[in-house]
């Protein structure tokens, strides 16, 4: 029977551990055995984030990270020190590429990725149903899409076949699935971080 | 990377640019403008059920120029009717005639609800031999789709792959259900309109009902089927009434094929039938008598 300290304690160390799992990283080059990382900084939606591994871990001047939800991403090394054996590796934020141009044509193929019913990366394939005319320069408020969209894909992307992100999707009218297009959604952004500045 | 699925994405894409060019916007109706196709120089195929009059229609098309158009003729029986713009340098619609679709191939339907193109996707999900719609006209085959109807649908395109039309769609002839016209039936029905400004059809002017014949009345008179034709009603002056058919006699055979069902009769009543007697099998009075009748032209809005 476990004393209560000792109960206590691993519940403890696993928390914390837990914790640390979290900034630790896969740090893998070339295929050959991978090492280990720090997460130093995880960077936020412009500045990169920064991994602290060894400089014996790697040994070119970049990296594949392993982020500890499994997400891969280039790193490119930074600085490197021989003698404290230590490396400064920069990854590129993990963010959406988002298609600019061309513009959307109907017919093009769409794929939309979503968490229907609690099944969680669901993907779906539709095309472009129309894509309304640039009247007065105005933007195009809605991407209709002929798939069909359960409520979990709500807030989802919409993305081309090569993966670029064109619209976030928001709600199924007439059979047709619509999504807030990407520049959209980006000048929202734009604005609402100029409101949240001091 | 994936670059199968890239280029099937734009391959759609194209067709439905190319297809697209030959889509336009006809606004006969309140609310929504539907869709039609220019299929021929100057003649713009649509849906008659979508061309709610017959006056003041005008047409958007592809370039977004909108200009008048004069209605040719419409058949309500296969839902076409035909629209003629003067002076127009639009393409035409690119026909596939030659391969009939094959049930899972890969279709697009176009729309033009207003001033841009729409495009849903699916496959055929049935293609069969020729029926006969509920008034009677003959489709030369039934295809049925699997994909979704939205607004524009009806008078648009149905187009393959490479964006060749396969048929002009409608939700009209199959209680909702959408369905596709085919280019072969288009073709007919665009040619008898543009010539005539209405489709032929020939007319007995006879109501009539299922009835079995009973069984001692089969054997004495040696008749092969059980079920005839009682007619109910004669038009006064049509058709039937001046060849002497009357009401209450039972029709069996109509120019020597046993009729059971009105789309029996229907189906000995073409277009070319008219003004070229038909022999008739009726049982009047205990006794199969022949007659001989000459169906007339049926008149615009009447049924049998």
């Amino acid at each position: 029977m476990t004393t209560p300290v000792a109960g206590g304690l691993a519940q403890e160390l696993a928390a914390t551990v837990d914790e640390l799992r979290r900034m630790t990283v896969q740090v893998r080059t070339g295929g050959a055995a991978s090492g280990a990382g720090v997460l130093w900084s995880a960077g936020g939606s412009e500045n990169g984030g920064l991994i602290i591994t060894n400089a014996h871990v790697v040994r070119g001047n970049q990296a594949t990270i392993e982020l500890s939800d499994g997400t891969a991403v280039r790193a490119r090394v930074v600085a490197h020190d021989r003698k404290r054996d230590l490396a400064a590796l920069d990854f590129e934020p993990v963010a959406a590429a988002v298609r600019g141009s061309p513009r959307l044509r109907v017919g093009e193929l769409v794929i939309a990725i979503g968490h229907p019913g609690g099944l969680v990366g669901v993907a779906t394939l539709g095309i472009i149903h129309a894509v309304e005319s640039e009247g007065e320069g105005r933007a195009p408020r809605w991407i209709r899409a002929d798939m069909r969209l359960a409520p979990g894909f709500s807030g989802g992307p919409l993305a081309d076949t090569t993966g670029r992100l064109v619209g976030v999707n928001t709600m199924m009218q007439g059979g047709l699935a619509l999504a807030v297009p990407a520049a959209a959604v980006e000048a929202w952004v734009r604005r609402a971080h100029a409101l949240a500045a001091p | 990377m994936s670059t199968v699925l890239q280029s099937l994405s734009a391959e759609l894409a194209d067709a439905v640019q190319s297809a697209g060019r030959a889509v336009v916007a006809i606004h006969a109706r309140r609310r929504i403008p539907a869709t039609g196709v220019h299929w021929r120089p100057g003649a713009v195929v649509a849906t008659n059920h979508t061309i709610s009059r017959d006056e003041n229609i005008t047409v958007t098309l592809s370039d977004g120029i909108t200009v008048p158009a004069s209605l040719a003729g419409r058949d309500p029986s296969t839902d076409l009717a035909v629209l003629k713009l003067a002076g127009q340098s639009l393409p035409t619609a690119s026909l596939r005639a030659d391969t009939p679709p094959r049930v899972g191939e890969l279709v697009i339907a176009l729309g033009r609800p207003g001033p841009s193109v729409t495009a849903s996707w699916g496959v055929m999900s049935r293609v069969d031999g020729p029926w006969r719609t509920w008034q009677g006209a003959e489709i030369d085959s039934l295809l049925r789709l699997d994909l979704a109807i939205y607004d524009g649908f009806s008078g648009g395109p149905l187009i393959d792959g490479g964006g060749r039309v396969l048929g002009i769609n409608t939700s009209a002839l199959a209680r909702g259900v959408p369905v596709t016209i085919p280019v072969a039936t288009v073709e007919r029905v665009v040619t008898e309109l543009l010539e005539r400004g209405t489709i032929r059809r020939a007319y007995l002017g006879i109501g009539t009902q299922p009835v079995r014949v009973p069984k001692s009345l089969g054997r004495k008179l040696e008749l092969t089927l059980d079920t005839a034709l009682l007619i109910v009603s004669v038009e006064p002056g049509g058709p039937a009434d001046r060849d002497g058919l009357l009401l209450g006699d039972v029709l069996l055979e109509l120019d020597g094929a046993a009729v059971s069902d009105s789309a029996d009769v229907l189906a000995k009543l073409g277009g070319d039938r008219v003004g070229r007697p038909l022999t008739a099998r009726v049982i009047r009075g205990g006794q199969v008598k022949t007659l001989q009748v000459t169906p007339g032209e049926r008149p615009q809005s009447q049924a049998a």
